[in-house]
């Protein structure tokens, strides 16, 4: 079995674009931008309002909100929004499932970024917030200096989640026919075809294993070693009920 | 001519009347689902607490464990259920495929849940609890986990409600659930969006996951009476 | 404090537009990819050269599929679509113009509710298409074997179109139109025929399917059998292992297909060939009932707009230069 997978996964044929098949390179490059356009739209969406939630404590509901998301059934949801949009588009274009498809995979991504940075920007000690006022920052100095960076490893880790779900769940797309990983994974399980299936699933895990390596190397770099206690020898924040609390809540997938 | 009028209408708000017409087939969906939401949880917390317990005891258990158990959740829950009966050898369609499947992603969520809780009770609290005498597994069982539970219990409602969508993906692929629904939904809309079974597969899996979430939310104020005294004081 | 805001700034910043770039960057590949392979014209260009076929995932590889158009017609696309299996999906990409000619069934009623056009199939690229029930030995008592062939007896392609239309713009119950179906047939009367038998009744994942595997399973039912369903299932290459292992017991199948399925190199194309070649293909634990008088078998299907444009009637004219 495993050797079956790893022939498949070995075959150029595979790792060429046909007529009829579209290969590993061209359905990895797909996943990866349906994967990334979500993604800087749950960003642009969730950083900015979980920073003004946080710091201001205003609209807190719309954390709660966001969390209640993620009770939607991803394919209820995909459906839905694909027989609605895509019978409104004309002509040799995939956006009638390619905007569903997003949609779908943006409200999986927006809960763990905001609700992060909202409780990491909410986490902020006072006494740092207050040292920060009695310096003379004004309220966005007080964030832009002192909350962001302090909630920084917590954005980080609900972004990580967040690209992670997105990742594994961008395989739904085939389900309403567009590329990507998951193409191999509907084909290969109507072709009956398993090491086709299974070679898509695990260049899936792959594709996600090596991306959480890519965002755990930048935040090493991005967050201050005051917070993170790179270089020393004693962790600063201790493993408290709160950060595990968090931690937990952020995880969650298809 | 009328009744079969009304039993064709397309519009979102017959969802309902959809769920009288279809309720014997409906019914069973909803409780397939449920039990196979629910059941994968209850199984993956047994596992996961000896494996969060030992990855807690001997922490150098702890990295690889958070390592494999985030790998697997990497898995595309489709390729998963897809992949269980050959690698089992199961008969193909068996309906185990699908409880089996979300065992390991509950195991995979809980185990890091259970270890990061057990971390949560404080140092002082477990050497106040030895000095009074309790062993390593009364320790345990009456002090460490009532502790933890609030910290598992956040594990469990995201292991349920993500089970509940997980669920509906593995109706896409034939088995009985209200996934089907979807399926259905899909396969009928033909001459514009057929919209009841698409809106009652979803108004059903929301309230599931919402029960769920709060009996489990019911059954942590119960098991933590001191969190509540301490708020009341 | 100051020097690492900046860093951690120009690092967010850095991501949000290696996020941006690469968006746009292969958003764009993606739209040129999927327009990119049409031939470039001129006067050695096929018809098909400039079309692309939408389809279930399973025809890109089946005998009677994209290698079969090609072996028999010469036909080859320009691209393949995945899409469903002869479902609303396809119907809607055809009609939009996201493909140009799709795989359907020829007895959906979107066909001529969107005024497709059927091209011929001169040289049976399709073989017959008759349905019949797929059962595995065991079960097929006499008395089942009675049940089923009584419904094949009063099956015909244009009461399944009936069926269809039912299901599929009516929108009513798949088992309700299957208890019609059979009492309008006088076949509903309660009998023993098939007392004591327990079967799992399955389906492909295609209403037809699944109204006939209901028609089957209620029949079955009214004559004392003990009746499971499992509808939906899937395609051929995915229920047909389900009927070996015996995770279920009957399927309405389509000859032509399951024989194709069962022998690459199946070469009869008329009903009764096709079932005299099936009886020799099948496995040992499984066999065929009577076959009914209904048809459908897949077509390659074109939009008016097409067929005027290019003067199709024929699956032959996509290979025309012009």
């Amino acid at each position: 079995m495993i050797g079956d997978v790893l022939t498949w996964l070995n075959d150029p044929a595979h790792w060429r674009d046909t007529r009829v098949d579209k290969g590993i390179p061209t359905q990895l490059q797909t996943h990866i931008t349906f994967t990334l356009i979500a993604l800087a739209i749950a960003l642009a969406l969730a950083l900015p309002l979980g920073l003004f939630i946080g710091h201001t404590g205003r609209l807190t509901f719309l954390v709660t909100a966001a969390n209640a998301l993620r009770a939607l059934p991803t394919v209820g949801v995909l459906v839905l929004l694909t027989v609605i949009i895509s019978p409104h588009f004309h002509g040799r274009t995939d956006l009638g499932f390619v905007i569903p498809t997003e949609i779908v995979l943006v409200f999986l991504a927006v809960p763990p970024i905001l609700s992060n940075t909202y409780a990491g920007v909410q986490n902020v000690s006072a006494a740092a917030r207050d040292a920060a006022a009695g310096m003379g920052m004004t309220g966005t100095q007080v964030l832009r200096k002192v909350e962001l960076p302090c909630s920084l490893p917590l954005i980080f880790s609900g972004f990580r989640s967040a690209t992670l779900q997105v990742i594994a769940t961008a395989t739904v797309a085939s389900y309403v026919t567009l590329g990507g990983l998951g193409a191999f994974i509907y084909d290969g399980l109507q072709q009956q075809d398993f090491p086709q299936m299974i070679g898509g699933g695990v260049l899936v895990a792959l594709l996600a294993l090596l991306a959480d390596l890519l965002l755990a190397t930048i935040q090493r770099y991005a967050v201050s070693r005051g917070i993170s206690g790179r270089f020393s020898t004693k962790s600063v924040i201790p493993a408290d009920a709160a950060t595990a609390q968090v931690r937990t809540a952020e995880a969650s997938t298809v | 001519m009328i009744l079969a009028d009304s039993s064709s209408s397309s519009s979102p708000l017959h969802f309902w009347g959809y769920f009288l017409d279809h309720r014997a087939e409906d019914l069973r969906w909803l409780w397939d689902h449920t039990y196979l939401s629910l059941i994968p949880v209850v199984i993956g917390l047994v596992i996961a607490l000896p494996l969060g317990w030992l990855s807690r005891r001997y922490g150098w258990l702890y990295p690889p464990m958070v390592s494999i158990s985030g790998l697997l959740y990497t898995i595309p829950s489709i390729a998963l259920f897809v992949m269980v009966p050959p690698l089992l050898g199961l008969k193909s369609l068996d309906p185990l495929q699908v409880p089996i499947a979300l065992t390991v992603y509950s195991v995979a969520l809980l185990v890091r849940v259970v270890a990061d809780g057990l971390a949560s009770v404080p140092e002082d609290v477990a050497q106040a609890a030895t000095a009074v005498g309790y062993k390593r597994l009364s320790l345990l069982f009456r002090v460490e986990l009532p502790i933890a539970v609030p910290v598992i219990a956040a594990g469990l409602r995201v292991a349920t409600v993500s089970n509940v969508s997980m669920v509906a993906i593995a109706g896409t692929i034939g088995q009985e659930n209200l996934g089907r629904l979807f399926d259905q939904g899909k396969q009928l809309s033909t001459t514009g969006p057929y919209y009841p079974p698409i809106v009652l597969g979803i108004v059903l899996c929301v309230l599931l996951a919402l029960t769920f979430d709060l009996l489990i939310v019911f059954g942590t104020r119960m098991l933590t009476p001191w969190r509540r005294a301490v708020v009341g004081r | 404090m100051n020097r690492k805001a900046i860093t951690v700034g120009a690092a967010a910043a850095a991501l949000a537009l290696a996020l941006t770039a690469c968006g746009s960057d292969s958003g764009k590949s993606t739209t040129s990819g999927s327009t990119g392979s049409t031939g470039s014209g001129g006067s050695t260009a096929t018809i098909a050269s400039k079309l692309i076929l939408g389809g279930p995932p399973e025809f890109k590889t089946r005998t009677d599929g994209v290698p079969g158009l090609q072996k028999n017609y010469g036909v080859v696309f320009s691209g393949y679509k995945v899409l469903d299996t002869g479902g609303p999906v396809t119907v809607t990409a055809l009609k939009n113009g996201q493909v140009d000619a799709a795989d359907l069934f020829t007895t959906d009623p979107s066909i001529a509710a969107n005024g497709f056009v059927i091209l011929q199939d001169p040289k049976n690229n399709f073989a017959a298409q008759n349905v019949l029930p797929l059962i595995s030995k065991a079960k097929a008592t006499d008395g089942v074997t009675k049940v089923l062939n009584g419904i094949s007896a009063k099956l015909d392609t244009a009461g399944l179109g009936a069926i269809l239309t039912k299901v599929q713009n009516d929108k009513q119950d798949p088992d309700a139109v299957a208890k019609q179906w059979l009492k309008d047939q006088g076949l509903d009367a309660a009998g023993t025929d098939a007392a004591g038998v327990t079967l799992t009744v399955g389906s492909a994942n295609f209403p037809e399917s699944v109204v006939l595997a209901q028609i089957y399973a209620e029949a079955l039912k009214d004559h004392g059998a003990t009746v499971s369903t499992k509808l939906n299932i899937g395609a051929r290459e995915v229920y047909v292992p389900g009927l070996k292992d015996g995770s279920i017991d009957l399927i309405p199948e389509y000859n032509g297909s399951i024989l194709q399925y069962l022998d690459k190199n199946a070469t009869a194309t008329s009903s009764d060939d096709v079932y005299a070649a099936l009886q020799k293909a099948l496995p040992p634990n499984l066999v065929v009932l009577d076959q009914s008088k209904a048809q459908d078998s897949d077509a390659i299907v074109v939009t008016k707009a097409t067929a005027d444009k290019y003067g199709l009637t024929s699956i032959a004219d996509l290979a025309k230069t012009q």
